[in-house]
């Protein structure tokens, strides 16, 4: 991948993929891994790249299927290294962010299910139920009352966590 | 009153140090690492599963009397370590401290020769084991009639006119020898695909990383 693609093509979306990874992982290292691993796939699949959509729609839906892809590894490698799962996790939580809130908002998240993840993400991130839907690869129909759902358990989470 | 999620979403990034990006580079050094570690540790496992299996099946043969192949089993199986656990160190010498491409170019060198290595040893190893299994059929165990005779002896009764060349039958030893050449000339095909069985993934994920890291160099 060259600078300059980059420079011109993934950093100024870097937002997005930046406040996806967030919601994947909870430390530091893992963030940055799963960062490259989205910008090294946008830049190997950009020739799939189709006009019909918008560049960043189809950086969010790529950035999602990413990070769902390595959270699927992680936990297949747990699985098989059973022993490792028996030592304390010794990488700390990062607070990734300045603002305690949204720390707070973040870790709540990561609580919720994969897609519901997603989902919310993309709502905070105000796209359309149509747009959500065609990302997640979904019907646009319940979005709504997912949404809902999902804002119902988050505040649920947010109480609880505090 | 308490912030809403959108509130805090939105509020949370308008921060100026929410949203920096982490530095893009050595992009590979992590996955360059982890291919070569997982085939170490293959490769280690894959040794002592040749110690074990050569220690364990040498006694068998002596309770199951077929000692003239348990013997012959084992030299091999030695004689496959050895060169294993040379090929391991040579393997452990690669240097780490050089950029992710050069170290992986270096690693693929590596099973390239391990690969060639393979395949030449493949030639003679199959039908050593063919006449390994072989005499342990025939001569059975120590001290005891060799079972071969017994045979021979048995077939004579049934076929009077049969040729016996020093002991075996004319016909058993063409088509030992041609089983023997068979697998000579196989034995290479037998061998890569032995290893493709074990490593095949590993070293077709080598493959595709190289690939990628040398589209990358040319891209720069």
């Amino acid at each position: 991948m060259s600078s300059d693609y980059y420079t011109s093509f993934i950093l100024p979306y870097s937002g997005i993929i930046i406040k996806i990874c967030r919601a994947y992982t909870d430390t530091q290292e893992g963030f940055e891994d799963y960062y490259q691993e989205v910008c090294l796939q946008i830049w190997k699949s950009k020739d799939n790249f189709k006009e019909d959509s918008k560049w960043s729609t189809w950086i969010y839906r790529l950035t999602l299927n990413v990070c769902l892809t390595l959270l699927k590894k992680k936990k297949n490698n747990k699985q098989h290294q059973v022993s490792e799962e028996l030592l304390p996790d010794t990488s700390e939580e990062t607070k990734a962010f300045s603002d305690e809130s949204l720390n707070q908002l973040y870790e709540a998240i990561r609580q919720l299910s994969e897609i519901d993840r997603g989902v919310i993400l993309l709502y905070l991130e105000e796209k359309s139920y149509q747009e959500i839907a065609e990302i997640i690869g979904t019907n646009p129909n319940n979005i709504g009352v997912r949404i809902k759902r999902i804002k119902e358990r988050l505040k649920k989470l947010l109480i609880k966590n505090n | 009153m308490e912030k809403s999620i959108e509130t805090i979403w939105k509020e949370g990034f308008l921060k100026n140090n929410a949203l920096i990006a982490p530095k893009v580079n050595n992009i590979y050094n992590k996955k360059s690492i982890d291919i070569v570690e997982k085939f170490k540790r293959m490769y280690r496992i894959n040794i002592i599963a040749i110690f074990l299996f050569a220690f364990i099946l040498l006694p068998i043969t002596m309770v199951t009397d077929m000692v003239y192949m348990g013997i012959p089993m084992f030299f091999l199986f030695m004689t496959i370590a050895y060169y294993a656990i040379k090929f391991k160190n040579k393997l452990e010498k690669i240097n780490k401290n050089t950029n992710s491409y050069d170290y992986l170019k270096t690693f693929d060198n590596w099973t390239k020769e391990m690969r060639s290595f393979n395949m030449k040893l493949s030639r003679y190893l199959y039908p050593y084991v063919f006449l390994s299994m072989f005499a342990g059929f025939w001569l059975g165990g120590f001290g005891k009639p060799v079972q071969g005779d017994q045979f021979v002896t048995y077939l004579l009764g049934e076929f009077p006119n049969m040729i016996v060349v020093f002991g075996f039958p004319l016909m058993l030893l063409l088509v030992m020898l041609f089983i023997v050449v068979l697998l000579a000339i196989i034995g290479p095909k037998i061998g890569e695909w032995d290893l493709k069985i074990g490593y095949g993934r590993i070293l077709k994920r080598l493959d595709s990383l190289l690939i990628d890291m040398e589209e990358l160099r040319t891209s720069h």
